[in-house]
């Protein structure tokens, strides 16, 4: 860009910081977790000499590990399925050029990521426990006699999990639409398609890579989300992130831990490769 | 969709957006010990009782001093960063960016735990604040590198270039025309870096070491053995410590700070 460029290493002093602190502190402790989930299980130690399959054998062996994976995994599904689906019309809307209240509006969907998120996973009990607002109230009004299963289970964790993650999914997608040229959409009207078409054919096909982004977003965070379904699951529903982060504080079983993250993190990346393959693919042809 | 309906349709999904936090203020101003609809009347004694608590206050202290520091060094090096990226790599341009935003694209559960174990690996520890600001730099850098590198887009070499022609040397140059465009970038992106730091959960949660927790951690031990409004009170003064910091940058700085 600048044309002025100073040969030598001058500039390369100015990354050497932050590339050193990401090689040290970023690439060296994901290679070293790699090899701990080879480390033998300790006995009064994290871990113990030697390497091992052990771990991976333990968690290929317990269904109860691979269950927890696919309940996870189907978390995430529905809580992406339903952010896109809720999350949409809103990005839509947002960039609607004739839009009034635009940048109020746009600061309530940016609110949520202001306020940490223990605060809104507190909010979400208060809301659905089971002595919670919506109970109390839907009990005081005489329509229910026993409170709705609202908390402790995965429906709890998914309703708090859209809310937390909604405006991952927005943002993306209002760049991916404010980057369409509008009289794409125009020409395709004043040819005589509807509006329903002009929408179908012209701006969900060229607002896809914006769909994506936001999907694959949304999909990892709540893989790796701990803090919500710990507060909203509780002990009676877990995902696996719960379950390897208080393997890990709680039992202090590193190598087995390891081997537990390193097989959700491998499965999640492997659907978001497949699924970033799927929708390339769909883009292409429509 | 018909335009009513639309409207219609988003204002539920703000109201969705907005509920869960509104409650905890609300419910922080609560007079009852548990949480009831209509609220049992209007006090303070709730925000009496967190003053009072040494435990929450200490957390307060830890979480505004990590986000200090952690504001400064990520201000730092991911300054420098977005200079390095934007004004001098070329065929390196899309590994930068790749690698500097690697820490917003990696589960953060996952970084934590491997953090966790490397700086033990290491012989740092958990004894002291620094595997966890080091946690903490690493999850807000790729923040101020947004906002420097989008203030940068924006430059235009020529004016360098005359003022070089010109005869004014290096620094007299990065002074007077690098440090005034970037400026905004550089106070948003440190701002928004100190908002992230303040928040940041699980990297605090495995990397806290004895009398070293942050505020959310704090608030998540309580929660899991306690539910009266003083969790509330601790919430609506952790909000609006951030809605201050923000206020402050948007309004008073006028500036616009770039999340994605």
């Amino acid at each position: 860009m600048s044309p002025g460029k100073t040969k030598g290493i001058g500039p390369y002093l100015l990354i050497a910081p932050a590339g050193l602190l990401l090689a040290i502190f970023l690439v060296l402790p994901y290679l070293n977790i790699g090899v701990m989930s080879f480390r033998v299980p300790g006995q009064g130690t994290p871990y113990g000499e030697g390497f091992t399959l052990v771990n991976y054998a333990r968690f290929f062996a317990d269904s109860f590990y691979i269950w927890q994976v696919v309940n996870t995994l189907w978390i995430g599904f529905l809580t992406t399925a339903i952010c896109l689906v809720i999350g949409f019309p809103v990005a839509w809307q947002l960039t609607r050029p004739n839009m009034r209240f635009r940048g109020l509006a746009y600061g309530l969907v940016l609110s949520p990521l202001l306020v940490g998120i223990v605060i809104r996973s507190y909010g979400w009990t208060i809301l659905l426990g089971n002595n919670g607002l919506i109970n109390r109230t839907l009990t005081n009004m005489g329509l229910i006699d026993a409170p709705l299963p609202l908390m402790y289970n995965a429906l709890g964790i998914i309703i708090a999990l859209v809310h937390v993650f909604l405006p991952f999914m927005i943002l993306p997608i209002m760049n991916g639409i404010q980057g369409i040229d509008p009289s794409l959409e125009a020409a395709a009207r004043s040819l005589g398609a509807s509006r329903a078409t002009a929408f179908r054919r012209i701006v969900l096909p060229l607002s896809m890579p914006g769909i994506q982004a936001g999907c694959i977003l949304v999909f990892v965070l709540s893989l790796s989300a701990y803090v919500t379904p710990s507060l909203i699951g509780g002990l009676k529903v877990k995902t696996m992130a719960v379950t390897v982060v208080d393997a890990l504080i709680d039992t202090f079983q590193w190598p087995f831990g390891s081997a537990l993250a390193l097989m959700l993190s491998v499965t999640g990346a492997i659907i978001v490769v497949i699924f970033g393959r799927m929708t390339r693919m769909k883009w292409k042809v429509a | 969709m018909s335009r009513p309906f639309l409207t219609g349709y988003c204002l539920l999904i703000y109201a969705f957006l907005l509920a869960p936090i509104l409650v905890v203020v609300g419910a922080s101003f609560n007079a009852g010990a548990f949480l009831t609809f209509p609220p049992q009347g209007l006090s303070f004694r709730w925000y009496v009782t967190f003053f009072n608590n040494e435990v929450f206050m200490r957390a307060i202290r830890t979480s505004l001093w990590v986000a200090f520091v952690t504001m400064i060094i990520s201000g730092v090096i991911g300054t420098m960063a977005a200079l390095f990226h934007v004004l001098h790599a070329r065929r390196s341009k899309d590994v930068v960016r790749i690698a500097m935003l690697a820490p917003l694209l990696l589960p953060e559960v996952l970084t934590a735990i491997s953090l966790l174990f490397f700086v033990y690996a290491i012989g740092i520890g958990t004894q002291n604040m620094v595997g966890m600001i080091i946690g903490h730099v690493l999850i807000t850098l790729p923040f101020v590198f947004i906002n420097v590198s989008a203030s940068l887009e924006s430059f235009d070499p020529s004016w360098d270039m005359a003022a070089r022609s010109l005869g004014a040397p290096k620094l007299v140059r990065f002074r007077r025309i690098m440090l005034p465009m970037i400026k905004s970038g550089v106070i948003g992106g440190c701002l928004f870096a100190f908002i992230i730091s303040f928040d940041i959960f699980t990297i605090s949660f495995m990397l806290k070491g004895v009398g070293t927790s942050t505020l959310p951690i704090q608030l998540f031990d309580y929660l899991r053995t306690n539910f009266t409004p003083e969790a509330a009170a601790v919430s609506t003064v952790s909000i609006v410590l951030t809605l201050t910091v923000v206020i402050i940058s948007e309004k008073v700085l006028g500036l616009r700070i770039h999340r994605f």
